[in-house]
């Protein structure tokens, strides 16, 4: 059980981005299952320290370097265009075959992202053909398969397409108003998004859906009767440990803290979160050697620690979002004591692409400009 | 098919039948992010894995190779687009496929693969009678897994078969009847009664909307504090447009406080609006937040009584969802 609001635990920060730190050095052989998404961990360790701002002070500038080049060694191109691969899994010392050594969207979105936090100028980025991905991965019914010869098709890679498309800022390749009917194909009576047509209402889809349709600027696409019955789902999530469940009757889950939350946020009723609740809960879900699980007195996980971060982060934002839910450049960072503070300040974030507001802004003016312009 | 078990402790270096093959190891980076110390099984499979995919070689052996790499990691990605490639190339009876995914599926019912190829698989036997049993048996073992829900709806709505639909509604009674807060198996019902076309003998869509919220009322009496009979209710009107004020009246008994004993009324049986059991815990969130609904579409003086019914619930009866409340107070104010 969470402690009352208004008793809040210590935020063991500092634990936190020792956990993120500890899985980039590396993963027990039982977490193997890691490897055909490789990238989107270290998105979510990298992501975190960014959120901890404990980046530039926590970790030393031989090693973002080398984290840098490992993740522009994932970067791959073929007939299909370009993008990142997971990760080396398929390599081999000696020459590669192009199987199992294709982009894969997931991934793409977060290396971009993770380039970004480490501030990466971006010149060797492929960018025609990253584009040229994009449009090879659409499918006719508006939906994008994660890999250009196949793999599955779902709201997750709409989500990952659109916010590419945002980061480069060109969506000449794909056809937006096919993935808003693929998008609206996936809403259900409750209010929220399957993850595929005519699936239940699923707090991370319902996050890609929301966040897809704002990115490609077609926030305007829900009614206004659709926004009440979503708002309604979303805040009916929030149950009585304080905490996010996924699905109606379902138990509360950290990361959906950060789906249900941030989706009321891009909304423009990110408050409407009881955050003393919300944090009363995150802070039960701390481990006591760092880290957050996903529930109380479960096993931390870079995933879980950087969704419950990132959550914290959209309620800073939303804190400080005017009425209308715009969300103002902000130099919050300056004051967050990086060091081992235990205040629960965290820099407010961008909801649509999932990072800090310094962080997606790094990327929309880095990533669409070209080495010869 | 060969057996794993038992072949599974001789690496694949050790096996002579395996000698014409050139392991290829992993290449890591000069500075590995986040490396896998990877058990010396697993190390060796993917080696004869890479060996093979870059000679482009398929043959029954890599069968047995790709088992033992899914076997070990679910998630290889690679291991199961080149089994299926290598499956098709050799023409291997994708039944066999079938029956032994029957095990692996159950094993790893969270991994996005283990679905996936089931669905190519399926795609090409076109036998989707078989899977629906194999779905109904491990939705019992996990009746909330949202992999094999989905596949389930895929299923159906792929193939979209008159006898395939026939057991839908009986299978999710079931599963109902076991757990009413079961919010997958509500899901599937409206899926199934409003979202797949119309089925013989459903054609009076009134009737249907009727049945629906005859059905949705009994469990609501049954047990009122549950979120999922409630949004699909809301779901059932909506869709049907029925207004909500059609059923204020049943709605109104679960929206007071639970009555005593002596000042309870002799009950006059109404099968239509079913009353709350004596040991419901009233009243009912849910259903005071209806009653409010019912006042606001009303309009006019409504909405006060609209916002009486929203403070009640930011105060007293639903306290974490204070802000909504209040927000929904000032919304409705903001219309008058």
């Amino acid at each position: 059980m969470s402690p009352p609001p208004g008793d809040l635990p210590p935020f063991t920060r500092f634990g936190h981005g020792t956990h993120c730190k500890r899985c980039l050095v590396g993963l027990p052989g039982s977490q193997v299952d890691i490897d055909p998404s490789k990238l989107a961990l270290a998105f979510y360790c990298i992501g975190s320290l960014d959120l901890l701002n404990q980046l530039l002070d926590k970790t030393k500038q031989d090693d973002r370097e080398s984290w840098r080049e490992w993740i522009w060694e994932q970067q791959v191109c073929g007939p299909y265009g370009a993008g990142f691969k997971p990760g080396p899994y398929m390599s081999s010392i000696k020459e590669d075959s192009t199987e199992g050594n294709v982009p894969q969207l997931i991934v793409t979105y977060t290396a971009l992202l993770t380039l970004a936090i480490l501030r990466d100028d971006f010149t060797r980025l492929d960018r025609t053909g990253i584009a040229q991905l994009l449009g090879v991965c659409q499918r006719e019914d508006g939906s994008f398969s994660t890999e250009p010869y196949g793999g599955d098709t779902d709201l997750r890679t709409v989500y990952c397409a659109f916010a590419i498309a945002n980061m480069l800022d060109n969506w000449s390749t794909i056809n937006i108003d096919q993935s808003v009917e693929f998008m609206r194909s996936c809403r259900t009576y409750e209010g929220g998004y399957g993850q595929f047509p005519f699936c239940e209402a699923q707090g991370g889809t319902t996050y890609c859906a929301l966040s897809a349709l704002h990115l490609s600027g077609r926030g305007d696409r829900i009614s206004p009767t659709e926004r009440k019955q979503t708002i309604r789902w979303l805040v009916q999530k929030q149950d009585i440990s304080g905490g996010f469940v996924g699905r109606t009757n379902k138990a509360a889950d950290a990361c959906y803290c950060f789906w249900c939350g941030a989706s009321l946020n891009i909304l423009g009723v990110g408050t409407l979160v009881d955050e003393d609740a919300l944090r009363s809960f995150i802070g039960s879900c701390q481990h006591k050697f760092g880290g957050i699980a996903k529930a109380p007195k479960e096993h931390p996980d870079p995933y879980h620690t950087y969704l419950s971060l990132a959550a914290l982060s959209t309620q800073a934002t939303a804190a400080r979002a005017g009425p209308d839910g715009n969300i103002g450049h902000s130099a919050a960072n300056a004051h967050v004591d990086p060091s081992r503070s235990t205040s629960w300040e965290l820099p407010p974030l961008d909801p649509l692409l999932n990072a800090t507001v310094d962080t997606a802004a790094w990327a929309r003016e880095h990533i669409p400009k070209s080495t010869n312009a | 098919m060969h057996q794993q078990d038992s072949s599974t402790l001789v690496l694949f270096s050790e096996r002579p039948e395996w000698a014409d093959v050139t392991p290829l190891e992993q290449y890591e980076g000069v500075n590995p992010l986040a490396p896998i110390y990877y058990s010396e099984e697993y190390k060796d499979a993917t080696s004869y894995f890479r060996g093979i995919v870059k000679a482009g070689e398929m043959s029954p052996r890599v069968l047995e190779l790709t088992e033992a790499i899914i076997r070990m990691n679910p998630a290889h990605y690679s291991a199961w687009q080149y089994r299926y490639k290598t499956l098709l190339e050799l023409n291997n009876p994708l039944d066999d496929e079938l029956a032994l995914m029957d095990e692996i599926a159950v094993k790893h019912l969270k991994t996005y693969q283990v679905w996936h190829h089931r669905r190519l698989l399926v795609a090409r036997t076109r036998e989707p009678a078989r899977e629906l049993a194999f779905l109904s048996r491990s939705l019992r073992a996990d009746t909330k897994n949202y992999h094999t829900w989905s596949y389930r709806q895929w299923l159906l709505a792929y193939f979209n078969e008159d006898t395939l639909w026939e057991r839908e509604l009986d299978f999710v009674g079931d599963l109902l009847e076991e757990d009413l807060r079961n919010n997958s198996a509500w899901h599937h019902r409206f899926f199934v009664v409003f979202q797949s076309g119309v089925r013989k003998g459903d054609e009076d869509r009134g009737a249907v909307a009727q049945r629906e919220i005859s059905f949705a009322k009994q469990y609501i009496a049954k047990a009122p504090n549950n979120a999922s009979v409630w949004n699909y209710l809301r779901g059932v009107l909506e869709h049907s447009k029925i207004p909500f004020s059609e059923l204020q009246i049943f709605v109104t008994p679960y929206t007071l406080p639970q009555r005593s004993e002596d000042d309870a009324p002799a009950e006059v049986i109404d099968l239509e609006n079913p009353l709350p059991s004596k040991l419901a815990q009233l009243p009912c969130v849910a259903a005071i937040e209806f009653l409010a609904d019912v006042h606001e579409a009303a309009g006019g003086d409504s909405i006060m009584k609209a916002t009486e019914l929203w403070k009640l619930l930011a105060d007293e009866h639903d306290t974490i969802r204070k802000k909504y409340w209040e927000y929904r107070i000032r919304e409705a104010l903001r219309t008058v």
